[in-house]
């Protein structure tokens, strides 16, 4: 199955909607409370990662009986050191978004944290693709 | 209606003979449990929390709280009234409340004690509990049955943030029956009744989350006992019963938003209201709320004030409670002689007995129990939604086309009962009868 949804920049209010409806879908397929938990912060801080940084992006849900499976796109500044963005505490995040209480360098390691696959590549000027999977059994 | 089980008692239930078929109650149900067939409200076992929203918004009254006879009384040599503190808000600044205690003795009662004379004690035992169990964080309070429900029905993820200890309503009511047990009454003549602002502590006291049986032996609805005490004030019946005990503001207030949360350290939440509840529920499942405090929730919009069986506004009530708060507060008369002091034997014989072993989730979203099953319906559903026509109109008898696409998966409905979808004439006659009654079809 597959569902997606657009995220748009800027906009602090309207992040949070993909993880809000894959938490739905996977409460009604009776997935585990731990992986639940650990998929929807996975998504909700790559959702508030493409709202803070970039200028616009995309999710990209792709759920079977083995896994699910997020492809978050963005069109945006890129990140030059992926290494860097990977430390936690690292951050290049702008005080308004700091001052919104997001920002405190712990996304991507986070993510890194609760997911079972995870791949980012960026092209600096173009944008990013983070794919991650969590497994459901 | 359906097979489903029936997981537990309901206080709330619909009387067929008043109920016109309109869908105002299932529109306003924040777990959409209810449904229209045959011209009545249904009501789904399973997934009612007993918050009362259709209650209130019943045009006819045609769902009612079933609660115990007063004549229940009469089996009991002592007859304990549990008052809770917002009962008094219900009457006027000029009532005393020795003239409410009075009314209450003369209708049957031998002892009267508010509820949160227990609020003391708990409090103690909350924060014990939040030190000791800090993988719990963040800590949800239990006080409000209809928030266990619904946690338990819809966020099944957070049973282990409740605190698993029981409310003010269980401490008191232990202690009061164990000191009477102590004094050598039997158990049997002892009868504790629990006059109820609300449709959900009826259910928590019939069907505890607990295994152990409520000590509670009958409760009885606010706006009726609010009837019979006024009727006896309007006749001028001004004598006075002796209040001897220790309430202090902080307990009268407990009940009220933020009587709670104002006694804990750290980051603390008070949230009232159905759909402020579902939000921030949503908002802790999704890891934004971090937090060592205590996260108040209660179901009405001005907690316990707003309780559904309560006959005055709820804001009067409040700045009423408000009011005798600060008057006991400066004038504490039994300062000194807690009405429940307890001794340390006591103490920790109650606590034990003030413990929840566990609050089960019973997901009302899944499914199926076999993920390849479950994902297949839901890529039905999803299908079925999408020829739906998202106006959520109600005429199928389900409040929204996303209840109905899980009504048809889960074979409790079927497409054509969708008036957009069914355009055959002659079905579409059928249908409305099926669902709505025979009456409602008009001809011009």
């Amino acid at each position: 199955m597959i569902y997606s949804f657009d995220i748009e920049s800027g906009n602090f209010t309207g992040a949070g909607h993909a993880s809000s409806s894959v938490k739905k879908i996977l409460k009604q397929l009776n997935v585990d409370n731990s992986i639940i938990k650990r998929v929807v912060v996975a998504l909700f801080e790559a959702e508030i990662n493409v709202v803070a940084h970039a200028d616009h992006g995309n999710i990209k849900i792709i759920l079977d009986n083995q896994e699910i499976r997020m492809i978050v796109k963005d069109k945006g500044p890129g990140i030059p050191d992926i290494g860097m963005a990977m430390k936690e505490g690292y951050s290049t995040a702008s005080q308004k978004v700091r001052e919104m209480g997001f920002g405190a360098g712990m996304g991507l390691p986070n993510i890194k944290r609760n997911t079972d696959e995870f791949n980012i590549e960026s092209i600096v000027g173009e944008g990013t693709c983070l794919e991650m999977a969590v497994y459901l059994n | 209606m359906e097979e489903t089980p029936s997981y537990f008692y309901h206080a709330l239930k619909v009387d067929e003979d008043i109920c016109i078929g309109c869908a105002h109650c299932i529109k306003s149900c924040p777990t959409e449990a209810i449904r229209v067939k045959e011209g009545k409200a249904r009501i789904y076992e399973n997934k009612c929390i007993d918050c009362g929203e259709c209650f209130r918004v019943c045009p006819v009254k045609a769902i009612y709280i079933k609660q115990d006879d007063f004549d229940l009384l009469l089996n009991y040599k002592y007859r304990i009234a549990l008052v809770p503190a917002v009962f008094i808000g219900q009457f006027n600044e000029g009532i005393r409340t020795s003239q409410i205690y009075s009314c209450l003795k003369k209708l049957g009662f031998t002892h009267i004690y508010e509820v949160e004379h227990g609020v003391g004690v708990l409090i103690d035992m909350m924060k014990n509990y939040m030190s000791k169990n800090p993988e719990n964080k963040p800590f949800i309070s239990s006080f409000c049955p209809a928030v266990i429900r619904l946690i338990q029905v819809r966020f099944p993820s957070l049973v282990e943030n409740i605190i698993h200890l029981k409310v003010p309503l269980d401490i008191s009511s232990l202690i009061i029956s164990q000191r009477l047990i102590d004094a050598g009454i039997k158990s049997e003549d002892i009868g504790i009744f629990y006059i109820t602002p609300c449709a959900a502590k009826i259910a928590a006291v019939k069907s505890p989350v607990e295994k152990n049986p409520s000590p509670i032996n009958g409760v009885i609805n606010m706006d009726f006992l609010y009837n019979k005490v006024l009727l006896m004030l309007n006749n001028s019946d001004n004598t006075v019963e002796p209040i001897n005990h220790s309430l202090t503001g902080r307990d009268v207030v407990w009940s009220l938003t933020g009587g709670e949360a104002s006694n804990f350290k750290g980051r603390c939440f008070a949230i009232d209201g159905i759909r402020n509840v579902i939000d921030f529920l949503d908002k802790i499942e999704n890891g934004e709320i971090e937090t060592d405090g205590l996260i108040e929730m209660r179901v009405c919009d001005q907690s316990c004030t707003g309780g559904v069986l309560n006959p005055n506004n709820r804001f009067v009530a409040m700045e009423r409670l408000k009011n005798r708060a600060v008057y006991l507060d400066e004038n504490p008369k039994n300062s000194n002689q807690s009405t429940f002091a307890l001794s340390k034997d006591f103490y920790d014989r109650i606590a034990l007995m003030m413990e929840i072993e566990e609050v089960k989730p019973r997901s009302i979203l899944k499914l199926d129990d076999n993920l390849q099953k479950a994902l297949k319906m839901v890529e039905h559903m999803k299908k079925i939604e999408s020829l739906l026509p998202s106006v959520d109109c109600g005429a199928c008898g389900a409040p929204t086309c996303g209840a109905m696409a899980e009504d048809i998966i889960r074979n409790q409905s079927k497409i054509e009962n969708c008036i957009f979808v069914n355009k055959n004439t002659q079905e579409f006659y059928t249908i409305i009868n099926e669902i709505w009654g025979d009456d409602k079809i008009v001809e011009l």
